[in-house]
């Protein structure tokens, strides 16, 4: 897999109590954009946040904590752009923005080497 | 800064138990205000007292909630107050706001502190450059993402940030995932430094020899504020005495 030039960036930010079809979120999308082939995903949990509830998700001690998330994917536009209605699906309460990149540099060890 | 002569004084009286966004209206309201500069501003709690509700709140040692009387005062300049008002009026809902001339005798001063101004200069366009590696990989022995700091660092780039992910997957395909029970997890990192284009490009050389495996994208920022402290705290005008 290759990837050069000019690149898309989605983030998508969510809660980490988010689920889909009964498991987290963050996960469900990471394994879609698996199967869907795209270059890479990575998630980020925040440490404080406010989103479009305006409720703020910090941390606390005794209750659960919601903690703002966030997705990353990097791919090439046509490919980001055809993940975009299987996220719109996805995500119900949260913010999905997307920018332009130019990618540097995307390269990973020989497959024959061996991993531990 | 307040000065001396005419100012309005502004008066809300609230519930202590009315909740803005989820958190106690007087608080949303002194937060609205500390943010929005305003000199001072004081939250009293009442005893007891009603309001347009005409119920009677007074505390309830046998409840455990309270709504007690809570009130906010602040002075500000009438051109501060055209500012803040039409938020605040919206803010405070049911509660009750008045307004009242008042002269200020003497303001209150704050012990100067203030900022030197920044050194090194990064203003509008410039270049955030994300790098996506793993929590293992290492560079001469030590972390790499230690080892890219440290040389971003030493090519004066203005500045960087490492973030560790919670899960993710890259370039070999290999699910990198939070494992709480074991020693090492390779958890993905992500790098963002922000420096002007022809600083970055000219890193990029030394990177490429560092980051053998992971992903690295450029994409434009505008620089909105870039400052620091002055660096040696004895340097400080006022002295200790």
């Amino acid at each position: 897999m290759t990837l050069a030039g000019p690149a898309r960036m989605i983030r998508i930010y969510f809660g980490e109590d988010d689920r889909w079809q009964g498991q987290p979120l963050h996960q469900a999308i990471v394994e879609e954009a698996r199967r869907q082939d795209l270059a890479g995903a990575t998630v980020f949990r925040g440490v404080e946040g406010y989103g479009a509830s305006s409720r703020i998700h910090r941390k606390h001690l005794l209750t659960s904590s919601d903690l703002p998330i966030m997705v990353c994917i990097v791919d090439d536009a046509t490919k980001i752009d055809a993940f975009l209605p299987t996220l719109e699906r996805m995500v119900f309460e949260g913010m999905i923005a997307i920018s332009e990149v130019e990618v540097l540099r995307y390269t990973h060890r020989a497959a024959t080497e061996p991993s531990t | 800064m307040l000065k001396q002569g005419p100012a309005k004084k502004v008066t809300v009286y609230v519930g202590e138990d009315v909740h803005h966004h989820g958190e106690p209206l007087y608080f949303a309201l002194l937060n609205y205000l500390f943010y929005h500069g305003v000199s001072g501003a004081t939250v009293t709690k009442g005893v007891a007292g009603f309001g347009a509700d005409h119920h009677l709140h007074t505390a309830r040692i046998l409840e455990m909630s309270e709504n007690l009387p809570i009130k906010i005062e602040f002075v500000e300049t009438p051109a501060k107050l055209d500012e803040l008002l039409p938020k605040l009026l919206q803010m405070v809902g049911e509660g009750l706001v008045e307004i009242q001339d008042t002269t200020i005798l003497k303001a209150a001063t704050a012990i100067a502190r203030q900022p030197a101004p920044p050194r090194a200069t990064l203003q509008g366009k410039a270049k955030i450059m994300r790098i996506f590696i793993g929590e293992d990989d290492r560079w001469h022995g030590k972390p790499l993402y230690d080892a890219l700091v440290e040389s971003l660092r030493a090519n004066d780039i203005a500045g960087v940030t490492v973030y560790r992910g919670i899960s993710g997957y890259g370039a070999h395909r290999r699910f990198h995932k939070e494992r709480r029970m074991s020693l090492s997890s390779d958890q993905p990192i992500m790098l963002s430094a922000i420096d002007d284009e022809a600083k970055i490009r000219a890193y990029l050389p030394i990177l490429e020899q560092m980051v053998h495996e992971g992903l690295v994208v450029l994409s434009d920022v505008d620089v909105i504020k870039y400052t620091h402290r002055l660096e040696p705290e004895r340097d400080d005008k006022e002295t200790a005495s």
